[in-house]
């Protein structure tokens, strides 16, 4: 005699197809933002009276430990100017914006060569600090 | 003649599902804090050019900034009267030219102390330069 197998099926539930599609899109955006610099240590200066950044395509970072990095990648001083002003290309005036975020402590000696360096390139400055609300 | 209702359902969430509901409100909430826009200030520095010897001279004011002092054309103030006086410095210049302030820092200022006093000269209406000392090698002979 023959028995018949029974025939189970195994397939995907379509209702998690939003959340897999979710995941995947929270996956890239977060891949799409491991460039930045927000794994670096730096505390920023206080000022009063800031206003919003807004995008910019170059960060430039002296953290706690003096080092400086460009978008989250280390680099020396002598390579700044250069590297800020391909990344900025022939962008017109307004979308030149390089944030520079340094931390409270560092000294002249080493910040002033950075600023130097970003307005040899070309870069509209922009210092990121912290809003000082006393 | 009243009719009773049959099979009276219950529906609700599988219980399976609560974890991938809780991670993906972690992973969002996650991201929604890592996108908070920054806050800062503009500033606007002249590119750096070298200045012959003997053009030297010029009718700008320069800061002299130390880690505890800050001198006006080398007249040493008090911080707190500092917005004042450059305001009064600033007061009849129009000309955007006229209204560059030389900073000149020593190696030891911080960078806070170096923003509070670069933020009263620019809202005194002051345009900042900086005046950075030049690095040069030097071979001694043998």
């Amino acid at each position: 005699m023959k028995i018949k197998r029974k025939v189970s099926q195994a397939t995907v539930p379509s209702m998690a197809m939003g959340d897999i599609a979710f995941n995947l899109l929270i996956f890239f955006v977060i891949l799409a933002r491991a460039e930045d610099d927000s794994h670096l240590q730096w505390t920023a200066a206080d000022a009063p009276n800031l206003e919003n950044a807004g995008h910019s395509l170059v960060s430039v970072l002296v953290d706690k430990k003096n080092r400086l990095y460009l978008n989250g990648q280390e680099i020396g001083i002598a390579q700044l100017a250069g590297r800020v002003e391909s990344l900025l290309g022939n962008r017109p005036a307004g979308e030149r914006t390089v944030v520079l975020k340094i931390h409270t402590e560092t000294q002249a000696q080493r910040f002033e060569p950075i600023i130097e360096a970003i307005s040899e390139a070309g870069g509209d400055l922009v210092h990121i600090l912290e809003d000082d609300k006393k | 003649m009243k009719q009773r209702r049959r099979n009276k359902l219950l529906i609700e969430s599988p219980a399976s599902a609560t974890g991938d509901i809780a991670f993906n409100l972690i992973v969002f909430f996650l991201v929604c804090a890592s996108v908070q826009p920054d806050s800062g200030r503009k500033q606007t520095i002249p590119k750096a050019e070298t200045v012959p010897e003997e053009k030297k001279e010029t009718e700008n004011i320069s800061i002299d900034l130390t880690r505890t002092t800050v001198a006006i054309n080398s007249e040493k103030v008090d911080i707190r009267r500092f917005p004042l006086l450059m305001r009064a410095r600033l007061r009849d210049k129009k000309a955007p030219e006229d209204r560059v302030v030389i900073v000149k820092s020593a190696p030891e200022v911080p960078y806070d102390r170096w923003i509070d006093v670069t933020a009263m000269i620019e809202d005194a209406g002051g345009i900042i330069t900086l005046q950075l000392e030049e690095e040069r090698e030097v071979t001694l002979p043998e």
